[in-house]
């Protein structure tokens, strides 16, 4: 897939970009800010994005997401704090919990991949078990 | 001023009249004179119903002789602070010739003041005419002040409440925003110090330290676990070890992506103080990756991983039926030292058992060991 990564700490995006090359994927660009995120959302036309909520801008991840879910494109958040989404999730397929190990990481992108490369909604995929690194909307509202 | 010496003199001669008509000796008389309740009495039936008797308690209440208060209306004794409300209302009861009793400031000859519980009612000939009024007052400003004391006490009392219940409150406000932040540092820290690590791994060609950074960083990465799980919980001061272990073995063997690994779990909430968590999680961690080292992730295999209260104990089981490779003795000796150590930390017991294929390693501590003796 290619990737877009929203993610403020450099290291962090650095060693997710690496990962995600390592699984296979793409990455099309690392964004600092929700301006820059948008710019390269447009340019790149990315099949897929991670969306730190926290960016240099402030907490402006939510509203990264809105508009990539607007313009059709799928992502997850990455967070330290799931209180920070909102109750709709923002469209975002899910989020992955900060610190995220390896691990955790890897099995939560085998099921994003299989999510996104399935057709939009879920009922298409051959119904693949979302691993515990991946909070869904729907177990959030059901905790 | 001829008509008013008129006046003055008819309400006098009235009051006069109305003292004639009792003996000295009349017990009704001498009461309505000595009482120490301020009395008066005026007649309707004269113009602009005049004093025509007032006895001494009452000008001791207000300072004005008998003499200065005789022909004159009672309205003099209101001044600009009195409440019109209640003099209206006074007055309507006059006109028609019913009792009312009133609270209402009343001024003294000096111009000080002083509170009026007053009572007036009309006393009426054998005919039905109302022939008199009756006033009687009483000085309540002492129990007034009081109840404004009081009243302006329980108001500066509740001021102070709402002042530190606001202080309170943005105190907690300032606190929970800097769990928040700290909360977020040392998860970002967290993910840090493990990026750093994949990074260096990732960069190295030495098969050896290679495999000491991925060491390192599996322990570092449940510790991470630790803290996501610590303050996902509603209650930050307590850790759930069963949910922990359940998503820690589903992340190690999901990562493993082998298709001939079967998993099963026999966990239950256990909740142990926020302060327990990290040796715990770290013997989950290590019991779990010894059995990966041991042929989980060369050769698949069961694992079956146990979390839950028994008979006063606290155990944590797992049980694995792995072919077994040759482990690297430096990275035996690690997780030996880490499982040794943590359970030395909480007074637990370690118990290894192999038989036909199955190794189970039992850590078993008293659960007293993990309760909330040290909670704050």
């Amino acid at each position: 897939m290619n990737i877009l990564i929203v993610e403020d700490e450099a290291l962090l995006a650095l060693e997710l970009q690496s990962e995600l090359e390592e699984a296979g994927h793409q990455v099309v660009g690392q964004a600092m800010s929700s301006g820059d995120a948008m710019e390269l959302a447009e340019r790149t036309q990315p099949e897929f994005a991670f969306v730190d909520i926290q960016l240099l801008d402030g907490p402006t991840g939510v509203d990264v997401g809105r508009k990539l879910a607007e313009h059709g494109i799928p992502f997850v958040f990455m967070t330290g704090n799931l209180k920070r989404i909102p109750e709709d999730f923002a469209g975002a397929i899910g989020a992955i919990e900060k610190p995220y190990s390896q691990n955790g990481l890897q099995n939560a992108l085998k099921y994003i991949e299989i999510i996104v490369k399935g057709g939009a909604t879920k009922e298409e995929s051959d119904d693949p078990i979302p691993p515990p690194s991946l909070v869904l909307p729907s177990i959030r509202l059901g905790a | 001023m001829t008509s008013d010496r008129n006046a003055r003199q008819d309400a006098q001669d009235a009051g006069d009249r109305l003292l004639a008509e009792h003996a000295s000796e009349d017990p009704f008389a001498a009461a309505f004179k000595a009482t120490r309740m301020p009395m008066l009495i005026t007649d309707p039936r004269q113009d602009d119903n005049p004093i025509i008797y007032s006895n001494r308690a009452f000008s001791e209440l207000t300072g004005y002789s008998p003499e200065e208060l005789v022909g004159r209306n009672c309205r003099f004794l209101q001044g600009p602070e009195t409440d019109k409300a209640a003099i209206g209302r006074i007055r309507k009861a006059i006109e028609e010739q019913r009792p009312i009793s009133e609270n209402v400031l009343n001024y003294r000859k000096d111009g000080s003041t002083f509170w009026n519980a007053l009572f007036v009612s009309p006393v009426m000939d054998a005919s039905g005419e109302v022939i008199y009024f009756f006033a009687s007052q009483l000085d309540f400003t002492e129990i007034r002040n009081k109840e404004m004391d009081l009243a302006s006490a329980r108001q500066s009392a509740e001021q102070k409440v709402q002042e530190s219940t606001a202080d309170l409150r943005a105190a907690l406000e300032a606190k929970t925003l800097l769990v928040h932040e700290v909360d977020h540092r040392v998860k970002n820290n967290l993910l840090t110090i493990a990026s750093i690590i994949r990074l260096q791994s990732r960069l190295t060609k030495n098969e050896i330290a290679q495999r000491t950074l991925r060491s390192v960083l599996d322990r570092v990465e449940a510790l991470g676990m630790v803290h996501r799980k610590l303050f996902t919980m509603d209650d930050v001061a307590r850790f759930d070890i069963a949910e922990f272990a359940r998503e820690l073995v589903t992340d190690v063997v999901g990562g493993l992506k082998r298709d001939d690994i079967t998993m099963s779990l026999d966990v239950s909430t256990v909740l142990v103080p926020a302060i327990k968590a990290s040796p715990l999680a770290l013997i989950v961690n290590e019991l779990v990756g010894d059995a990966v080292r041991r042929g989980l992730k060369d050769g698949g295999g069961e694992i079956h991983v146990e979390v839950k209260r028994l008979n006063g104990h606290f155990l944590i089981a797992v049980s694995d039926t792995v072919h077994p490779v040759p482990v690297d003795p430096e990275e035996q000796e690690m997780g030996q030292l880490m499982l040794e150590t943590c359970a030395r930390q909480l007074g637990a017991k370690i118990e290894r058992q192999e038989q036909t294929g199955r190794t189970t390693v039992r850590v078993t501590l008293p659960v007293e060991n993990i309760a909330e003796a040290g909670k704050h």
